[in-house]
């Protein structure tokens, strides 16, 4: 099956978040980006690329080189989807802290 | 896996006694179902290698519909730490995918689930959830409840 490329997919890989953790410290041209990872700078052009087409991350022509940053819109929908698993588990936390306040009264 | 939920709590309680919310099915009971939910189950088998089942019930005015999940201890580290995957599973803990026992289509299948415990103080514990789950495997299902709700959206305006 073929799928679309989407965050979800974008982020799904080690590396892909390892270089949106670096570039969302400031925008970064592509080698060096590469110079922070052991990998070939193809394999790294590669990963960038699908952060690019799935817009997790933005290009930026500034003189004769290009900049990549952090697009926090994209980022938004991975986090607006894990948001209700954490509404969830926050629920459960503050039922926990009723329970520990009536095993003390006991 | 990648980091999808983490949340933290501090407590006014020792280490023990947070780590027995866990451990003992009278406390599980109390929390596991979310706000007017119940938890009817807690069949707790705490040690590595070992499946607890729990179930959390909607009130009747939901429809009253039980959702049972299992854990799985991959690693405990008493008073430190536990280590389990959830899933979706039937009333005999039978492992289910989450479509197949009505959850919606993006609900993630295997969640690794870390809660770890620390002492911040005499009777002060804080406590960290973070929930780990397969984005690869999970974008899959978020396509296809995209699609599912462009066809509802699509029905409503008679296409």
């Amino acid at each position: 099956m073929n799928f679309r490329r989407d965050v979800f997919q974008a982020i799904s890989d080690p590396t892909r978040r390892a270089i949106l953790s670096l570039i969302a410290l400031g925008a970064m041209t592509p080698n060096s980006i590469a110079g922070h990872f052991d990998s070939s700078r193809q394999t790294i052009s590669k990963h960038i690329q699908i952060l690019t087409e799935c817009e997790l991350v933005k290009q930026e022509q500034s003189g004769r080189e290009i900049y990549y940053h952090l697009n926090p819109q994209k980022i938004k929908e991975v986090s607006d989807w894990a948001e209700q698993f954490r509404v969830l588990w926050e629920g459960r936390l503050r039922h926990m802290d009723k329970i520990l306040k009536s095993m003390k009264k006991d | 896996m990648a980091e999808f939920v983490k949340v933290s709590k501090l407590f006014d309680a020792a280490v023990e006694e947070v780590w027995k919310l866990w451990t003992e099915p009278e406390y599980v009971m109390q929390w596991w179902g979310p706000d007017k939910f119940t938890c009817p189950i807690a069949d707790i088998h705490f040690k590595e290698g070992g499946t607890s089942l729990v179930c959390m019930k909607a009130p009747e005015s939901f429809g009253g519909a039980s959702h049972y999940s299992i854990w799985k201890y991959t690693k405990i580290v008493l008073h430190e730490s536990i280590e389990f995957i959830q899933n979706l599973a039937d009333e005999k803990g039978n492992k289910k995918r989450p479509t197949e026992v009505g959850m919606p289509a993006d609900f993630p299948e295997d969640v690794r689930t870390l809660v770890t415990f620390k002492a911040v103080g005499k009777d002060k514990t804080e406590m960290t959830v973070t929930e780990f789950a397969d984005f690869g495997q999970m974008s899959h299902f978020a396509q296809l409840g995209l699609e599912q709700s462009i066809g509802k959206a699509a029905a409503v305006f008679g296409a």
